[in-house]
């Protein structure tokens, strides 16, 4: 069964997988702690930004990662909403481009882990 | 090293990825070449759901006309734009950018957007703080604030100093700040004295004559405190004068009205008797001698029965007028009860306290009051002298009392002196 970017239940599916399931996904995923910190950062999402997980993984997202994202369109609500499953239309600079994505957020109160989808538009 | 390539470039992208500055660069029709997150994060909230392909059109909230700048600039190279200060509203919250827009070439342009929001609120509280500082400067009544250099120089003016001294700002700015104190003061090297003990204990305060610019003079409390710099070191010092001169003045008069009698104008008993033990304390340290008399008008009560006692008052001011103009200022009279004075002579024996004595005598028997209506009212004193043996008041006051009442017994109008023991 694979895993899309718009399926229901989201969040539950990506927490049931390893990093090597997360790798085969069409679309970028970034998995963190409840205060930012990547603990998943698959094959897609390495592509499209042009970073290896190593050197992502451990760092808090939002100001070490993926500055563009620490504004109150996403890092906020991730910061404040206790749960959330939202997508909105981004863009990234990915590699200095201005790249037009669609970002899911996801967030559930109780989990230990929140997630951020990332599909090009 | 197969994997070099790679890694430098990762490491140059994660270097652009969190450069805390946003960089655009964009062509003459505003499309966005390359940018970085930094400048996407403060751009992106401006015009939310834009495609972000386009500079003029997520600017267009801040530089409406950001393309007509750049059309109209004419240089070959340079800067378009320098605005510091651009105030926006972000998801309900104040946010400060400053934006330069350079022109690198026609074809190639750059934008830097860097979030200024802290900085713009601490100079707005500096602006604030000095506002506030100003309008106490300049609205306080009785006070004059400034500060001075580590030397003393005066290092600005505000109207405090106008209002409390008429000083201008010509008048004291370079100047030392001295020029505001008396010139006992300035000999004694006062000014570097209390800027020196401010160092040291952080706040000094001192009362004292200060100046006016017209060369007039007024009580001020000047309290000297010590400015430190950030890392505690001494830089300045700010100095608040108050004018004290009408509080000085009720107290004058009050210490006055607390000492004076105040029917004849010289000193009320309490008065006399602290004066007159310090003498003694005196004369028993340095061993300068002091003479004390008692003096009393003779038959008082006849002259208030006779004359009514507001006659029986000018009697009483007369002795004293009589009395000061023969005694030296030095000498001390004071009241002591109805119609009996005590009259203390510093540095005066025995001998010279009954001439002085006699002197008075001859002079309230030379000097009648006039009565209402007709004729005068001739009175006459009668005076008992002595020297103290002890450091007692109340000794002195005695044997003085007893030679006086030896006068009264004699017979009147006459002086007499008190026996040793």
């Amino acid at each position: 069964m694979t895993i899309t970017f718009s399926q229901p239940g989201l969040l539950d599916s990506l927490e049931a997988q390893d990093a090597a399931a997360l790798d085969v996904l069409a679309f970028g995923v970034i998995g963190m702690t409840l205060d930012g910190v990547v603990t998943h950062y698959n094959a897609a999402e390495s592509r499209l930004a042009g970073l290896l997980p190593s050197n992502v993984i451990g760092r808090h997202f939002f100001s070490a990662v993926a500055p563009c994202t620490n504004n109150f369109l996403v890092a906020h609500r991730f910061e404040t909403e206790p749960t959330i499953d939202d997508t909105i239309d981004y863009v990234f600079t990915l590699r200095m481009k201005p790249t037009s994505v669609r970002l899911r957020l996801l967030k559930q109160a109780g989990r230990t882990h929140m997630f951020l989808a990332v599909e090009r538009r | 090293m197969p994997d070099s390539g790679a890694g430098a470039l990762e490491e140059l992208l994660q270097f652009l990825y969190l450069t805390p500055v946003g960089i655009v660069k964009f062509a003459a029709d505003g499309a966005i070449g390359l940018i970085n997150p930094m400048a996407s994060q403060l751009l992106l909230p401006l015009v939310p759901n834009v495609a972000l392909d386009n500079l003029y059109k997520s600017l267009a909230p801040l530089v409406p006309n950001l393309r007509g700048l750049v059309d109209r600039f004419t240089a070959k190279a340079g800067a378009v734009l320098e605005e510091p200060r651009l105030e926006t509203r972000v998801g309900g919250a104040r946010q400060v950018l400053s934006l330069t827009v350079t022109r690198v070439n026609d074809t190639v342009y750059m934008a830097i957007l860097e979030n200024v929001t802290k900085l713009a609120e601490q100079q707005q509280e500096i602006f604030a703080d000095q506002q506030r500082f100003r309008a106490i400067f300049d609205n306080v009544r009785d006070y004059a604030i400034y500060t001075v250099s580590l030397t003393g120089v005066v290092e600005e003016w505000n109207r405090s100093l106008q209002r409390v001294g008429g000083w201008e700002a010509a008048d004291v700015l370079g100047h030392k700040f001295a020029m505001f104190f008396s010139e006992a003061d300035r000999t004694a090297s006062r000014p570097a004295a209390l800027l020196t003990a401010a160092r040291k204990s952080g706040s000094i305060a001192a009362e004292g004559w200060r100046m006016k610019r017209d060369g007039s003079r007024f009580w001020g409390d000047t309290v000297i405190t010590s400015l430190p710099d950030e890392m505690g070191a001494v830089r300045a010092f700010v100095v608040v004068v108050r004018d004290m001169t009408l509080r000085k003045r009720m107290e004058d008069e009050l210490r006055l009205l607390s000492t004076v009698d105040p029917l004849t104008g010289a000193f009320n008993r309490r008065h006399g008797h602290a004066r007159l033990a310090e003498a003694l304390d005196r004369r028993a340290r340095s061993g300068r001698p002091v003479a004390v008399m008692m003096l009393d008008i003779d038959l008082f009560k006849n002259i208030n029965d006779t004359y009514g006692h507001e006659r029986g008052d000018a009697v009483l001011c007369a002795l004293v007028l009589t009395c000061k103009a023969t005694l030296r200022t030095v000498d001390m009279l004071a009241r002591w009860g109805g119609e009996e004075f005590v009259v203390m002579l510093p540095d005066t024996g025995e001998k010279e306290a009954m001439v002085v004595a006699e002197r008075i005598r001859a002079a309230m028997a030379a000097t009648p009051v006039p009565a209402d209506g007709q004729g005068e009212i001739a009175f006459t004193v009668s005076i008992g002298v002595a020297v103290p043996v002890t450091p007692d008041v109340e000794d002195v006051l005695a044997r003085a009392d007893r030679a006086l009442y030896a006068a009264k017994t004699g017979g009147r109008n006459r002086v007499v002196l008190a026996v040793a023991a």
